[in-house]
């Protein structure tokens, strides 16, 4: 008897506080700071504006700056350190590639490490991407990290066949 | 934990066979609103489904950081046009909701249809199929229908037309392996190799395994599961991959084998805990309408499916 009476209170606590009655797992993330545009609602230009629903402004942000006509891009062969909040919390190494898609932008860093040539893949949206300072640009506009030489490709796997050409990126960021 | 579903009285439900389609003749029309009661969803429910847009794919990262891909699907004005019921030779029922999607200009559809849309009171829409329900589930001809009708954390199963491949050699169609590479063999590396043995049976079996056409027909992907709804967009977010080219028409339906089955078999068994997925309470039954829409929050996102954080190590 009692029990069903406190059963029946805590019914009647649990619809009156929840705001989303058919799942008690259910995450409710705050509002988009932007309303959709209209025409996202018929479908038009809709995977284009679903990253600035989807992301945080900082990771949009950051995202920005991997795009193709930000002032300040960040362009293949500049040197990049990374800091991740899980192991390697931070990895260095020279921008090979920026593989665009949207959210789902990634790049990949090359370093070598104990004469060990190491390839990592980031990406640019993920929670783990804590930090990503740049160390050397390479030919872009801007004042973070020291000047460097422009590239002139947009991918650069050459540089796994040229170990003389990664030790001279490492030697112009000591010098 | 509250089930409202298992606080109803069970109802005797009329004889309702594998549902399957039947002649259009033999449809007689549900009786509009004949139940002054809310319906409630039982285990033994089935919903209707709904036609949304594939609008592509992007990806997602859950609490834990751990990236998925998603495929994104927009609801495009979809309606009810008619509560199909049929009764067959042997007096059971088959019970279905017919949905359109996707508005069309009048001048492109023909007279027929517009007579039938007519007497749905929608406007008139590219595509038109229907979802075999069990009978409580008929939805009020006209209702528009809202991506709140899935709940984030259930399993759906989508059903659209694959890519069309064209004709295709066996290797991939049917995934033959082909022929060496090399060792003598000459200009048939892909072919099919025998297609038959000798004097007996002496001639092909029907149905044998030959080049064609592949691909350009309907597909069913089962049990993704819902990530994430958004009701002012009408998107439901589905982990996974769906057939289809962007912007095709998809079905969408609770999923047969991990929703449907589940459902009737736990309730059978007494398993009350397992009758739907984790974390789900109930179903917005018969359908999440525009209506529905608006009580509840825009967007709602299913938690990670997994248990522990799979970047932390184990002890």
């Amino acid at each position: 008897m009692l029990n069903a009476l406190r059963r029946c209170a805590q019914r009647l606590m649990s619809t009156a506080a929840q705001p989303y009655p058919y799942s008690n797992a259910a995450i409710i993330p705050p509002p988009p700071a932007v309303p959709a545009p209209a025409p996202t609602k018929a479908g038009k230009g809709l995977m284009a504006h679903l990253p600035q629903r989807l992301l945080t402004p900082e990771k949009l942000q950051l995202l920005a700056r991997f795009g193709k006509r930000h002032p300040e891009r960040i362009l293949p062969g500049s040197v990049l350190q990374v800091t991740t909040k899980y192991a390697p919390t931070s990895f260095t190494g020279v921008l090979l590639a920026i593989r665009r898609r949207g959210a789902d932008t990634s790049f990949l860093l090359r370093n070598v490490i104990n004469r060990t040539g190491v390839e990592v893949q980031f990406f640019v949206c993920s929670p783990h991407v804590r930090e990503i300072k740049v160390l050397m640009r390479a030919g872009g506009r801007g004042s973070e990290g020291r000047a460097g030489p422009r590239m002139r490709r947009a991918k650069l796997f050459y540089l796994r066949d040229a170990p003389d050409k990664m030790t001279a990126i490492s030697a112009g960021m000591r010098k | 934990m509250l089930r409202l579903w298992s606080l109803g009285t069970r109802s005797a439900l009329p004889r309702c066979r594998a549902l399957h389609i039947t002649a259009v003749n033999n449809a007689v029309a549900e009786a509009e609103s004949s139940t002054a009661a809310v319906s409630k969803w039982t285990p033994k429910s089935v919903r209707t489904g709904l036609i949304a847009r594939k609008r592509g794919m992007t990806v997602m990262w859950d609490s834990y950081g751990v990236r998925y891909p998603v495929t994104v699907l927009q609801l495009e004005n979809c309606q009810v046009t008619a509560n199909v019921r049929t009764v067959r030779e042997d007096q059971s029922e088959y019970h279905a909701v017919q949905v359109a999607a996707s508005d069309r200009p009048a001048k492109n559809v023909t007279k027929q249809m517009l007579g039938h849309f007519d007497r749905a009171g929608v406007p008139p829409k590219r595509i038109v199929k229907e979802f075999p329900v069990t009978p409580d589930a008929h939805v009020p001809v006209g209702t528009t229908f809202s991506a709140i009708h899935f709940v984030p954390g259930q399993y759906v199963d989508v059903i659209a037309k694959s890519i069309g491949k064209g004709f295709q050699g066996t290797m991939k169609r049917w995934n033959f392996k082909g022929l060496r590479a090399s060792h003598g063999v000459s200009v048939s590396h892909r072919a099919a190799g025998a297609i038959g043995a000798h004097q007996d049976p002496g001639r092909v079996w029907p149905g044998k395994k030959m080049a064609g056409r592949l691909g350009g027909e309907r597909t069913t992907t089962q049990n993704l599961a819902v990530v994430r709804v958004d009701s002012e967009l009408d998107l439901i977010f589905v982990r996974g991959c769906v057939p289809g080219v962007d912007d095709a028409h998809v079905m969408i339906r609770d999923a047969k084998k991990k929703m449907t089955q589940l459902a009737q078999h736990n309730h059978a068994k007494g398993n009350v805990d397992k009758v739907l997925p984790r974390g789900l309470v109930d179903l917005p039954f018969p359908a999440g309408t525009k209506e529905l829409a608006k009580a509840l929050p825009p967007v709602i996102e299913a938690p990670s499916s997994r248990v522990s954080d799979p970047f932390v190590p184990r002890e």
